[in-house]
C-alpha cells in the first residue's frame, strides 16, 4: 500500500472512536438527552473489552463484555436522567469520575499491572480484517482494502442510524422527543421509552467507540483511554449539526488533522523543527476548537435538548 | 345527547384548589364556552377532561359512558382533542410531520411521508383547513400554526374539540378564520369547548356559557339570556367598569419627540419606515395597528434593542446618540414590555428581585456592589401592598404569579423608577377583566401626574377609551392621525388594513 492509501486507512482507524462516539451523541440528543458520560462510557468499554477477550481469548469476547457494560453504565445515566429528570450535566460528570477510579483500579485488579493490560486478541490481528485484495492497488479506494471490522462498523452504523432518524416512524419520534416532549407526549407517544432507548443506544455506541480503541489497532487497554476521545465526539456531533452524515465528516475532519500532526511530525526540517512537539500533538484539538468557534453559532441543538422531562400534574 | 358530563370534578394542588366540586353538562353538537379571570381554574378543568391532570375526586361521562383518563393517550382514544394555548407543535417539523406524530402511517418500521401527506391533502379539503403539507411549522404565521393544531386533532377522530384561548394569539383577522371554522365544526356535529376570558368573542360564538370564579362554578348561562355586563360580573364577583373614565390633563412641553425613524428586524428586513411624532407631558399617544406592523422595531428602536437604521430620538430634549435600554432608562423612560414573561421578569427569580431590577445599582438598594436586603425588602412589601400583587410574599418567584400579578410586578416597578415617559407595550396583552381595570387606572393615573406615555396597542376599544390621540401603524409607516372622538373602530380598522389614510395636521 502506498503512502496514501495508507494514511487514508489511518484516518479511518482514528475516526471509528470519535465517530462512534459522535454518533452515540446524536441518537441520544436527537432524543433531548445529552450525554457527557459518553467519554466515561468509552473508558468502561475500552477495559471491559479487554477484559472479555482476555478471558474468552478472542476479540468477540470483548465486544460483548463492552458492549452489556457501555448498556449498564447508559442504564445508570438513564436512571438518573431520565427515570429521575436529573441535571444530565451532572450526571455525565459523575459517571466520568467514576469510570475514572474505578477502571483504574480494576486495572490493576484484574491484570496485576499499572499503566496498561498485557496484549489481549484483538480486531486488528490480521485474520479478523476485512481483506479486499482486488482493490488495493488502486489509489485512494485501495484505502478500503484492509480495514478493521469496527471501522466498517462504524461506517455501517452512520447508515443505519441516518436511517432510522430520517426514515422511520421511531426516529421521528425520537426527534419529536428530543424538539418537544410535551407535543409529543400528547399526541400519545411514550416520552419516557423514547429516551431511554436513545439513552441506551447512544450508550451502545459510546461502547463501540471504546472498544475500537482498545481492541481496534491496538490490542491491549493503556489507563490514559480514551484521552477525550469522548468529548471530541461530542464536538463532531455538534460540528456535524447533530446529524449520522455530518458527524462522519466532522469525524474524518479531526481523525485528518491527527494524521496530518503525523506527517508533520515526520517530515519536520528547518524552522518547522523549531515547533514543540506539543504543538503537533496539540493541533487534533485547536482544530476542534477552530471548527467549533466557526461553526457553533450556526448549528441549532434539539429544541429540548438537555432538559429534563417532567409529566404535568 | 350528552357529549360529556362532569359531576363534581376536584382538583387539589399543594396550594390552591383549582377546582371545587364542578357539575357541567354538555350537549353534542353545540359550542360551549368557559370564561373566568386567569387562574380561576378554567386550564386546569380542561386539563383534567384532556387527561393531563387526574381529578383529586369528579367522575367524567363520555356520550354517557363513565371514563377514567390517565393521559391524554386515553383522551384521544375517547375522541376528545385539545387545541392548547401555547401551541404543541415542533417549529422544525413540516406540517404533515407535526399532524401524524404518533400516529404515523407506515410500512413496516418506515415511516410512509408521502402517505401521510396526501392524507394532509384529503383532511385539509374535508374541512375547508387550508395549509401546506410539506412546509416547515417555524415558517406559518400564528393562525395557521392554529389551524394545523386543528388538524391534528381532527385526524385522530375527535369528536370533541376543546380550545383553550385560542384567540390570544391570534390577530382579529386569524379570529374571524377560526370563528369560521369553529361554526363549521359546528354543523358537522362536533361539540366545542371555548375557554376564553374575552366576553365579547364568547357572546359572538357561544350556545352557552359557563362562568367558573377561583375554581367554583358560578352558573350557566345561555348566550341569549346574558350580556357582556351579567358575565364580567359573574366572573369577577363585583360590578366592573368597562369603559375607561376620560380624563382631560392639560397637555405639557413634547417630552418625546421622533423623526423619520427608521429599523430592520432581527432578519435584516425594514420594517419600521421613517415615522415622526411628538408625545407631550399628560399625554397618551397611541399607536394602533395590526401586530407586525413596524410596531415591534419601533419599541426596539426606542428602548435600545435594535439600532435604527436611520432617523432620530430626542427625549426631554436631548438627542439620543447612542441608544441602550440603560442610557434611556437614566434619561427618564419607563417600559412595559409586551411579552411580560421573557423581557418584564426573570421568572426565576422572586417579587423582591423583580421589583427594584434596573434601579439593583443604585443607592439606596445596593452600595458598593453589596444589596442591601432591608432597603429592598421594605420597598417591595410597600410596592406588593400598593399594588395589590397577591399572595402578598415578597418571596415566591414571579413564574409562580397569575398573568394579572406579573403585570402588576412590572407597574409597581416601572412606575416606581424615575421617568417622566412610559412606552406602554401592549400593557394588557392577555390580561383578564379585573388586571386589564387596574392597568388602565394606572395609566390614567400616569396621565394625570403629567407623564408622556406611548401606548402600543392591539386592542381598537382600549386605543378609543385611553388615547388622546391615536396613530394607525401600517406596514411600517403612520397612514392616519385621528382623535378617539372623530374616528370609530371601524374606520381605525379600515386604516389598520391600509384600505384607508387619514391625515391630520401635526399642531
Amino acid at each position: 500500500m502506498n503512502l496514501l492509501n495508507l494514511s487514508i486507512a489511518q484516518m479511518f482507524d482514528f475516526a471509528a472512536p470519535i465517530l462512534f462516539a459522535a454518533l452515540g451523541g446524536v441518537v441520544s440528543e436527537n432524543a433531548g438527552v445529552v450525554n457527557i458520560a459518553l467519554e466515561g462510557i468509552m473508558r468502561f468499554a475500552a477495559f471491559f473489552g479487554v477484559w472479555g477477550a482476555f478471558i474468552g481469548k478472542n476479540p468477540w469476547m470483548g465486544l460483548l463484555w463492552g458492549l452489556l457494560i457501555g448498556a449498564a453504565v447508559g442504564a445508570l445515566h438513564g436512571y438518573i436522567s431520565v427515570t429521575w429528570a436529573g441535571d444530565q450535566i451532572v450526571s455525565g460528570v459523575a459517571i466520568n469520575v467514576v469510570a475514572m477510579g474505578i477502571i483504574t483500579y480494576l486495572l490493576e485488579f484484574v491484570f496485576k499491572t499499572t499503566g496498561y493490560s498485557p496484549p489481549v486478541p484483538y480486531f486488528g490481528a490480521a485474520h479478523y480484517r476485512v481483506h479486499i485484495s482486488f482493490i488495493s492497488k488502486i489509489p485512494i479506494l485501495g484505502a478500503f482494502s484492509n480495514l478493521t471490522l469496527l471501522v466498517w462498523f462504524s461506517l455501517i452504523a452512520v447508515g443505519l442510524i441516518h436511517f432510522m432518524l430520517y426514515h422511520t416512524v421511531l426516529g421521528l419520534r425520537i426527534r419529536a422527543v428530543g424538539e418537544n416532549p410535551h407535543a409529543a407526549e400528547t399526541l400519545g407517544v411514550n416520552v419516557m421509552k423514547i429516551k431511554w432507548f436513545a439513552t441506551i443506544l447512544g450508550s451502545v455506541l459510546a461502547a463501540f467507540g471504546g472498544i475500537s480503541l482498545s481492541l481496534g489497532t491496538l490490542s491491549s487497554f493503556t489507563n490514559a483511554m480514551p484521552m477525550g476521545k469522548g468529548f471530541i465526539g461530542l464536538a463532531a456531533m455538534i460540528f456535524g449539526k447533530w446529524t449520522p452524515i455530518g458527524a462522519l465528516l466532522a469525524s474524518l475532519v479531526f481523525a485528518s488533522a491527527q494524521i496530518v500532526q503525523l506527517l508533520l511530525q515526520g517530515m519536520a526540517s528547518g524552522i518547522a523543527k523549531q515547533i514543540p512537539l506539543g504543538f503537533y500533538l496539540a493541533l487534533p484539538y485547536l482544530l476542534t476548537i477552530g471548527a467549533l468557534i466557526g461553526v457553533v453559532g450556526r448549528a441549532v441543538p434539539p429544541a429540548s435538548d438537555g432538559i429534563p422531562y417532567k409529566k404535568e400534574g | 345527547m350528552k357529549a360529556l358530563e362532569l359531576k363534581g370534578i376536584t382538583k387539589q394542588f399543594p396550594r390552591v384548589l383549582a377546582n371545587d366540586h364542578i357539575n357541567l353538562s354538555i350537549e353534542k353538537g353545540e359550542i360551549f364556552s368557559i370564561v373566568g379571570e386567569n387562574g380561576a381554574g378554567k386550564s386546569t378543568l380542561m386539563k383534567i377532561v384532556y387527561g393531563l391532570y387526574t381529578p383529586t375526586s369528579g367522575e367524567i361521562y363520555v356520550f354517557g359512558k363513565k371514563v377514567n383518563m390517565k393521559s391524554p393517550h386515553d383522551a384521544i382514544k375517547l375522541k376528545i382533542g385539545m387545541v392548547h394555548q401555547e401551541f404543541m407543535l415542533i417549529p422544525r417539523f413540516t406540517v404533515t410531520e407535526n399532524i401524524v406524530l404518533g400516529d404515523e402511517p407506515r410500512k413496516g418500521i418506515v415511516f410512509d411521508f408521502k402517505r401521510a401527506v396526501k392524507e394532509i391533502r384529503e383532511i385539509s379539503e374535508k374541512f375547508g383547513l387550508k395549509v401546506d403539507p410539506l412546509e416547515k411549522v417555524a415558517n406559518l404565521p400564528v393562525g395557521i400554526q392554529q389551524r394545523v393544531e386543528i388538524l391534528k386533532i381532527l385526524r385522530r377522530g375527535a369528536e370533541i374539540l376543546i380550545f383553550d384561548e385560542p384567540t390570544a394569539v391570534l390577530t382579529p383577522e386569524e379570529t374571524e378564520d377560526l370563528f369560521k371554522t369553529l361554526r363549521a365544526l359546528k354543523k358537522d356535529g362536533k361539540t366545542i369547548l371555548f375557554i376564553s376570558h374575552k366576553l365579547k368573542e364568547v357572546m359572538e360564538i357561544s350556545d352557552r356559557i359557563a362562568v367558573l370564579r377561583r375554581g367554583k362554578l358560578q352558573g350557566v348561562v345561555k348566550k341569549e339570556e346574558t350580556n357582556e355586563r351579567e358575565l364580567a360580573r359573574m366572573m369577577v364577583g363585583r360590578e366592573v367598569v368597562l369603559e375607561i373614565p376620560r380624563v382631560k390633563v392639560e397637555k405639557g412641553p413634547v417630552v418625546l419627540s421622533v423623526r423619520d425613524l427608521a429599523a430592520k428586524d432581527h432578519r435584516g428586513i425594514l420594517k419600521l419606515k421613517g415615522v415622526s411624532f411628538d408625545v407631550h407631558a399628560g399625554e397618551i399617544v397611541a399607536i394602533a395597528g395590526v401586530e407586525g406592523n413596524g410596531q415591534m422595531e419601533l419599541v426596539n428602536s426606542l428602548i435600545g434593542f435594535t439600532r435604527p437604521v436611520k432617523g432620530k430620538i430626542v427625549l426631554n430634549g436631548e438627542e439620543m446618540k447612542l441608544i441602550t435600554p440603560y442610557n434611556v432608562r437614566r434619561k427618564g423612560m419607563a417600559y412595559i414590555p409586551e411579552d411580560r414573561k421573557r423581557r418584564g421578569l426573570v421568572l426565576p427569580f422572586k417579587i423582591r428581585e423583580n421589583i427594584i431590577m434596573g434601579q439593583h445599582t443604585l443607592y439606596p438598594f445596593s452600595k458598593g456592589g453589596i444589596l442591601n436586603d432591608k432597603v429592598i425588602n421594605e420597598f417591595a412589601t410597600k410596592q406588593v401592598e400598593e399594588f395589590d400583587i397577591r399572595p402578598r410574599d415578597i418571596y415566591i418567584n414571579a413564574g409562580n404569579l397569575s398573568g394579572g400579578n406579573q403585570q402588576k410586578v412590572i407597574l409597581a416597578r416601572e412606575m416606581a423608577m424615575k421617568h417622566n415617559f412610559l412606552l406602554a407595550s401592549q400593557p394588557t396583552r392577555g390580561l383578564d377583566i379585573g388586571a386589564m381595570e387596574f392597568v388602565y387606572k394606572h395609566l390614567i393615573e400616569e396621565k394625570k401626574k403629567g407623564i408622556a406615555i406611548l401606548l402600543i396597542s392591539l386592542e381598537l376599544s382600549e386605543v378609543l377609551g385611553l388615547a388622546d390621540r391615536i396613530l394607525v401603524m401600517y406596514e411600517g409607516e403612520i397612514v392616519g392621525e385621528t382623535v378617539p372622538e372623530e374616528t370609530n373602530e371601524e374606520e381605525l380598522g379600515m386604516m389598520m388594513l391600509g384600505i384607508k389614510r387619514k391625515e391630520r395636521l401635526v399642531q
